[in-house]
């Protein structure tokens, strides 16, 4: 199918926030943001209530900002339907038209994109062999697991084919050979030019799909750069490891000289020992021999919630 | 040849929101009420022609009871009803199910999703309503003292009367569904006190759809009692008229509030 490419401009970066805000009432969800995205993947990364949602919806001209600019293959993201030509959205929702079957469900969106009968038939069962759905077209949405309704998500997302992908939460949900699958058909998509955006607020979700992070906390942008730099940072962030053994203070004991560790405490029960320590990977090394003589059964880090984290990049 | 600079055309676009809309609207629980709702009058046309008939005064015919069903049932009550109920939800059962992300996120104008959501309503409300209106009439129409052949006519206006009454009520509760949160009280209190003006002598009625809408109608019941409230019949041509610029009005209200809203779906 042959199409009339949108009026040639000068190159624009595929997505740019320009100083934009957006708030609810008094609520700030996104504050003062400046940032471009370039083609490739980029991942949001923060905590529930970050605003990465709002920061997505801005870019999908789903909502307009309450102040600044927000643009989207160089227009205007509110108010510019035409861009959708060229913008795929997963939304992060598990909403569906229930009664409709996987097949209706895309061919529906694709004559919303423009195609006619034909062309929506193949491309929809083109991006539905892409997410392993072809067995379920005609089956009901509503029959559909959270993993498939997960999948046909993405499928009506990327079925016309998008330059701009913007994918809230793709991966959640998905059992682990689904989820590897969109990681790949997400990196795929990011190595062909596509500029994709890909919301978590889980750090290793993010790791497994682009260096390229976009750090969000409380409606601002943290940081913004390569993963590995902000590894670096969180490198330096007090780590705590409990651990649960027959005899706690052997362990103890073997790393009280280890310059890196922070703080001690045992637990009441007598089982548990919390360490702080200011480097994670010598203190697991650190850790290998004792833990085998003190019968450690347990071992846990409650600092792998990125809330702990982001106060701690906040209070940086 | 598809053009990525422009939004969809209108009526491809409209076509396509009508084609995802209309079997979820069809097939529903509400369909399934609001059409044995609907379906009423053709169980009281058969006991009229079952057990009443006979015992009815001869001048008192099938067209009559037929007159006061499509007046004051269906035109004054149940086909605004049924408007009310659907058409404040075009939109909202969209927020609600936080599907209208996946319409409003497509190189589409807000008002060709409007407009095809609003015919996939026309066309649901119809497909009740006018059958319905079709079988009460013959089996009332063919009682004792009735010319079928010289009332077919009528019937074809009394269903062009019908259709108007879910247009311009559809397009009014349309209005109210992308401007309320909770627009069926408001559309109660409308219908159920409002619309009553209707029956108030001097210029007053002119100020209600209802009355317009009985300007339209054939059939007028005819005696006294209930038949009084018609006493005052505006014009005919000028009541479609009237009706036809309420509807564009509404509409485009409706459009221009929609195009211009954002829709904040929660998680």
């Amino acid at each position: 199918m042959s199409e009339v490419p949108a009026a040639a401009a000068a190159p624009a970066m595929p997505i740019e926030f320009v100083r934009a805000s957006r708030w609810y009432g008094p609520v700030i969800a996104l504050n003062d943001v400046t940032t471009t995205l370039p083609p490739g993947v980029t991942g949001l990364l923060g905590p529930n209530g970050a605003g990465k949602s709002t920061f997505l919806k801005l870019a999908a001209g789903q909502l307009a900002p309450s102040q600044g600019e927000v643009r989207i293959l160089g227009r205007p993201a509110w108010g510019s339907p035409e861009v959708f030509h060229r913008v795929g959205l997963c939304p992060e929702p598990d909403a569906f038209w229930e009664g409709l079957n996987g097949m209706q469900f895309l061919t529906g969106l694709l004559r919303l994109t423009g195609y006619d009968d034909a062309e929506c038939e193949r491309r929809a069962l083109q991006a539905l062999e892409t997410v392993a759905l072809v067995d379920a077209k005609d089956r009901k949405i509503g029959g559909y697991s959270k993993g498939m309704r997960q999948r046909i998500k993405i499928a009506q997302a990327i079925a016309h084919e998008p330059e701009v992908l913007l994918l809230d939460e793709p991966v959640s949900g998905l059992d682990p050979v689904n989820r590897r699958r969109v990681i790949d058909l997400i990196k795929r998509l990011g190595r062909e030019g596509r500029t994709v955006v890909v919301s978590s607020h889980i750090l290793y979700e993010i790791e497994a799909l682009t260096r390229r992070v976009l750090l969000i906390h409380n409606g601002r942008v943290l940081a913004e750069g390569d993963v590995r730099e902000i590894r670096d940072l969180l490198d330096e962030h007090p780590h705590t490891v409990a651990l649960r053994a027959k005899s706690p203070r052997l362990v103890a004991r073997a790393l009280v000289d280890q310059p890196h560790v922070l703080s001690m405490t045992f637990g009441a029960d007598g089982e548990w020992l919390t360490v702080q320590t200011a480097k994670p990977d010598e203190l697991y090394g650190a850790l290998h021999e004792p833990a085998i003589a003190a019968g450690v059964t347990e071992m846990y880090s409650p600092d792998e919630d990125l809330e702990s984290v982001f106060r701690y990049l906040v209070a940086r | 040849m598809r053009d990525t600079s422009r939004p969809v055309p209108f009526l491809a676009s409209a076509r396509a929101v009508f084609g995802l809309s209309l079997e979820g609207m069809l097939w529903s629980r509400r369909s399934l009420v609001l059409g044995a709702f609907l379906a009423i009058p053709v169980l009281i046309a058969i006991v009229y022609r079952l057990v009443l008939v006979a015992r009815m005064p001869a001048e008192i015919t099938g067209l009559h009871l037929y007159g006061y069903l499509v007046a004051l049932f269906w035109v004054r009550n149940a086909l605004p009803l049924a408007a009310l109920f659907y058409a404040t939800a075009l939109i909202a059962d969209e927020v609600e199910g936080r599907t209208l992300t996946y319409l409003i996120t497509r190189p589409v104008r807000r008002s060709a999703i409007l407009a095809g959501k609003f015919a996939a309503y026309l066309v649901t409300t119809l497909c009740l309503a006018l059958p319905a209106a079709v079988v009460t009439f013959f089996v009332l129409a063919t009682s004792r003292g009735v010319s079928v052949a010289a009332s077919v006519p009528d019937l074809f206006r009394d269903l062009g009367v019908l259709a108007l009454t879910l247009l311009v009520y559809g397009a009014l509760f349309a209005l109210m569904g992308v401007l309320m949160k909770r627009p069926l009280l408001p559309g109660l209190l409308f219908l159920f006190v409002w619309e009553m003006a209707a029956n108030l002598p001097g210029y007053v009625p002119r100020f209600t759809i209802t009355a317009w809408l009985r300007s339209l109608v054939t059939h007028r019941p005819a005696g006294r009692g209930v038949s009084e409230l018609f006493g005052q019949v505006l014009p005919a041509d000028l009541g479609l008229a009237v009706l036809t610029a309420l509807t564009a009005l509404f509409l485009w209200l409706a459009i221009w509030i929609f195009s211009s809203r954002e829709y904040v779906l929660d998680q």
